[in-house]
């Protein structure tokens, strides 16, 4: 079980991104919108507490937005506040997304000493043709000094996120990234093929006609390249998008695959708390509102229904290459899965997407690339 | 009411030139709806016909109406439906009035459909009022429609009245003309009754509803009458008029328009063109000859899952009780299984009907591409109807084939004559005429295959012409002609469900066209699916949709498990609206792509 917080705000927006973020103005008045933001966030933990109770929280993931905008020793506070007022277990894995351009050092230790232990760093490409056509504001050079910086603080556990099909990316573009990337010695790296989501600038140039990008064969070569360079490097392929080196797993994403519960905190935030799915409304002034007056501003939340929820776990569990396990699925849910989805397992299994081995169900190497006909077939 | 105060009359207008709103004006002035209870275009009542701006079924309204000579007269307006599929509904509703109002917009002009229509009031020797609408626009130029109404049909300019329904100019000019011009009915109280209906609808309370137009003599409720057509009797047991609202009445006597039920069940026992009279003292002779409704063109109608046949006969029987003109038959296919074979008026009504079974019954529909009714003459002699080409006898046993015609009007701009010629030609017409209505517009005769007018034919004479021409055609015989069997085969197998009838000398090219549009409209699957077109055993093309490469979110969107969830339930969601043929999911469009080939 975990928590997870947004923190919506970045310096720029990248004009591939959907994710709910707001551009900062100057340092003063963002200093003030941070204090609040801060404390409306506190409110909601502490609204979550009662209800949450006892069990044991492993992970706290900070993401965004961009989480390393927020001065690190206020940032470090709230850590520390979180971890004080839930039911943490002594040594959680706390980790945090952060921009190359916006760590240093010092920062970096603040936050080490306040439990960070794990850095996720939005790298996304080492071409910085390839930055400025997405709208990132760092460059490739920094991303090296970064991640000096955070080692030289204590944070060895480092994550860097790719993306691959980017406009006018080749496939020469994406496996000098990938070198590049393997070269700064990562512990995990997370590779996600480009998805132009609605509204977004680029999907619009793109519906224009003005910007090319790789298109879905383009995009499953280089995904082909991606699994067989990192397996080469020694890197254990363990969730499609996801590669760590053994023992690197990220703990709190393994959370959203198991479909665990989880506290969700912020603006835009989700949360999944004793089968009631929310979504906070996506909207920062809001959330500050009503969070003064201790009342949570949901956009969406429903009770999942036990039946909902096996789907779920299904279609999430299938994303990891370990597949779901009969007998796990079975005493979580005191049904086996083959009870419930026979008939759309066996079909799977006939078109060669999933296979069964020694009480595993999991994708096969075509099923992979077709993981959404996997997913969806548990869909009731 | 006594005759010389009722006036019964239409409107006749080419689609869009104004006239459910002229119709809409009209009940206003004469405050049968106040403007406050008036949904814009009263007369168009189902959502379809408003989202169309077509009239589908018409109805009949009574207005009552002051003139200036100080009288007071009962004018019953009949609705007309606008579009060629229902030309035998329009001659009906024209047989039940003495005059009509042909409204043309004034600056459009005249087009196809007024003319046709024109044509068949004259035929019906109604009195014409001719109406020249949208006088306010910008681009009105009623001085050349007025020219246009003198060369082309000889109308006297100065008949013309000018109004614009939009701001309700002239709709007083109209109801004089209508009271001083049009001819009061003059039917015989005293002979045996007789009324023709000229519309009907079900209604799920009171049974079918018969709208009708008494000639002579009196219909009064308790009465038995009997059709004349199929010699049924039933018991009147409400009379009515529509203001619009029905309003019940005690008898409907010569002259008078209005409704009547008689506790009949379905739609079929008040068959259009039928005579009503009274089984007591029955008349003689019917009216105007009665005629079913013929349908011109066939399709298949199949559920997407097999578990909705029985909810999609269903549909048909309920739309039937509404739509005499509908019918179906239970067919089977190979590649979908059970469905029904309809039979419709033309290419609108199969589009309204599919529309309605899919809106209305929720259904998940596959639409078979229509087939006009061809006559295969066999090598024995006989002749056979084939409206299906997957039952078309084999090769060795036809003789000949012979396929409909019709006589094709069509009006253009002068500067669009050759762009006509081009695309009547490419659709096998046969040049039969050309005059000149005015210096600038032309009207052309050709006699064209019913099956290529129903292969997108308006939408390619409307793209070459810059949207300026109209058509009209009528049903002219059977012809004989060198058509042959195009196959499509999927993944090396046919799917008679895509086959259709061509002629010999376009077979290779909408081969060629159809195998291109289906790579296009068949989605990537897990495998690569070869599309072959053949005829007999000789393939003619090939195309191949390549193998799905990729089908994954990349991301887990921090945990927001209810967003992944609904993207694949989209995604699912499409794909249960595609038929699975063997191993290959095909969409519903590709069934009709053949009409998008050329």
């Amino acid at each position: 079980m975990g928590v997870y917080v947004h923190i919506p705000f970045c310096a720029q927006k990248c004009n591939y991104c959907d994710f709910h973020s707001v551009v900062v103005g100057d340092e003063e008045r963002f200093s003030s919108v941070a204090d609040n933001y801060l404390l409306s966030l506190r409110q909601e933990a502490l609204y979550y507490r009662k209800i949450w109770g006892q069990e044991p929280l492993d992970t706290l993931f900070i993401g965004g937005g961009t989480p390393s905008l927020l001065p690190p020793d206020k940032l470090a506070a709230f850590i520390l506040f979180l971890r004080e007022e839930l039911p943490f277990v002594k040594h959680p894995e706390i980790s945090m997304e952060a921009n190359p351009q916006s760590l240093t050092a010092e920062g970096a230790k603040i936050l080490k000493d306040a439990g960070v232990n794990r850095v996720s760093l939005g790298v996304q490409a080492f071409q910085d043709d390839l930055l400025l056509a997405i709208g990132r504001i760092h460059r490739s050079e920094e991303v090296g000094g970064s991640v000096l910086a955070l080692r030289e603080a204590g944070i060895t556990n480092i994550n860097l996120d790719l993306i691959f099909g980017l406009p006018g990316q080749t496939n020469e573009d994406w496996v000098k990234t990938l070198e590049a990337a393997l070269e700064l010695e990562p512990t995990h790296l997370s590779c996600y093929g480009l998805i132009l989501e609605e509204g977004t600038p680029l999907t619009t140039w793109v519906n224009a006609g003005l910007v090319e990008v790789p298109g879905d064969d383009q995009q499953a070569v280089m995904y082909e390249t991606t699994c067989r360079m990192l397996k080469a490097a020694g890197f254990e392929h363990y969730e499609i998008s996801n590669f760590c080196l053994p023992g690197f797993r990220s703990q709190h994403n393994l959370l959203y695959w198991h479909n665990r519960s989880f506290i969700g905190l912020g603006s835009g935030a989700t949360g999944y708390i004793q089968r009631l799915r929310y979504r906070n409304a996506a909207d920062v002034d809001g959330f500050m509102e009503t969070w003064n007056e201790g009342i949570p501003y949901y956009e969406e939340s429903a009770t999942v229904s036990i039946e909902q929820e096996m789907d779920e776990t299904m279609m999430v569990g299938m994303r990891l290459l370990q597949g779901v396990e009969e007998e796990w699925f079975r005493n979580r849910y005191q049904v086996s899965y083959w009870e419930l989805y026979r008939g759309a397992i066996e079909e799977l299994l006939q078109r060669d997407l999933v296979e069964y081995k020694e009480g595993w169900l999991r994708v096969t190497p075509t099923g992979l690339l077709l993981e959404n006909q996997v997913s969806s077939a548990f869909l009731r | 009411m006594v005759q010389k105060n009722i006036r019964n009359f239409c409107i006749i207008a080419h689609i869009d030139h104004g006239k459910s709103t002229l119709a809409d004006r009209i009940l206003e002035y004469t405050g049968t709806v106040s403007k406050r209870e008036m949904a814009e275009q009263m007369l168009d009542s189902m959502d379809l016909e408003r989202e169309r701006g077509i009239t589908i079924k018409l109805k009949a309204v009574r207005l009552t109406y002051r003139a200036q000579d100080g009288e007071e007269y009962i004018l019953n307006l009949i609705d007309t439906p606008g579009h060629v599929d229902f030309s035998y509904e329009v001659s009906r509703s024209l047989a039940a009035c003495e005059g009509a109002l042909l409204v043309i917009d004034a600056s459009q002009g005249i087009e196809a459909q007024t003319l046709a229509n024109l044509y068949l009031a004259l035929d019906h020797d109604l009195e014409i009022i001719p109406v020249i609408n949208k006088i306010d626009l910008p681009n009105a130029d009623p001085v050349r429609v007025i020219k246009e109404l003198e060369d082309s049909i000889g109308i006297p300019g100065d008949e013309a009245v000018l109004v614009s329904a939009r701001t309700g100019q002239g709709i007083e000019d109209i109801l004089e003309h209508i009271v001083a011009r049009i001819p009061a009915p003059k039917g015989d109280i005293e002979a045996p009754t007789r009324a023709m209906i000229f519309d009907s609808h079900y209604d799920q309370y009171r049974g079918a509803v018969a709208y009708a137009r008494v000639v002579d003599g009196t219909i009064k409720v308790g009465d038995i009458i009997q059709m004349m057509s199929s010699g049924r009797k039933f018991e009147v047991s409400d009379l009515g008029v529509l203001r619009p609202n029905l309003v019940r009445v005690e008898s409907l006597g010569p002259g008078d328009v209005g409704c009547l039920i008689a506790s009949m069940k379905d739609v079929r026992d008040t068959r259009v063109g039928d005579t009503v009279t009274i089984a007591s003292r029955p008349a003689t002779e019917p009216l105007a000859g009665y005629r079913p409704a013929k349908p011109m063109v066939y399709c298949g109608l199949y559920p997407v899952v097999n578990e909705e046949y029985t909810a999609l006969r269903d549909a048909l029987d309920k739309l039937q009780l509404n739509d005499a003109a509908l019918t179906y038959e239970a067919e089977s296919s190979v590649a979908l299984g059970f469905g029904y074979r309809c039979g419709f008026l033309g290419l609108l009504h199969l589009e309204i009907v599919q529309e309605r079974l899919e809106r209305e019954f929720d259904l998940n529909l596959i639409t078979t591409a229509p087939s006009v009714v061809y006559q295969v003459v066999l090598t024995n002699g006989s002749m056979m109807e084939v409206d299906n080409p997957a039952s078309l006898p084999p090769i060795t046993s036809i003789d000949h084939i012979k396929e409909p015609f019709v006589t094709a009007s069509i009006m253009v701009p002068d500067e669009f004559v050759g762009a006509v010629m081009d695309v009547c030609q490419d659709r096998r017409g046969v040049f039969v005429n050309m005059e000149y209505i005015t210096p600038e517009r032309a009207r052309l005769e050709y006699h064209l295959p019913l099956a290529e007018i129903i292969m997108d034919f308006f939408d390619r004479l409307k793209s070459r012409t810059k949207g300026y021409a109209s058509l009209d055609y009528e049903f002219m015989g059977y012809r004989e002609s060198k058509v042959v069997k195009l196959d499509i085969l999927l993944n090396g197998s046919p799917v008679d469900a895509l086959s259709c009838i061509v002629h010999q000398d376009k077979a290779s090219s909408r081969g060629r066209g159809l195998a291109e549009k289906l790579k296009d409209v068949i989605p990537r699957q897990q495998f690569e699916v070869p599309i072959q077109a053949a005829i007999g055993n000789k393939i003619i093309a090939r195309e191949t949709v390549r193998a799905l490469r990729k089908d994954v979110l990349a991301k887990c969107y921090g945990g927001d498990i209810s967003r992944k969830r609904k993207l694949l339930e989209k995604q699912k969601e499409g794909k249960k609206r595609m038929k699975s043929l063997g191993s290959v999911e095909v969409p519903q469009e590709a069934f009709m792509a053949i009409l998008k080939v050329d």
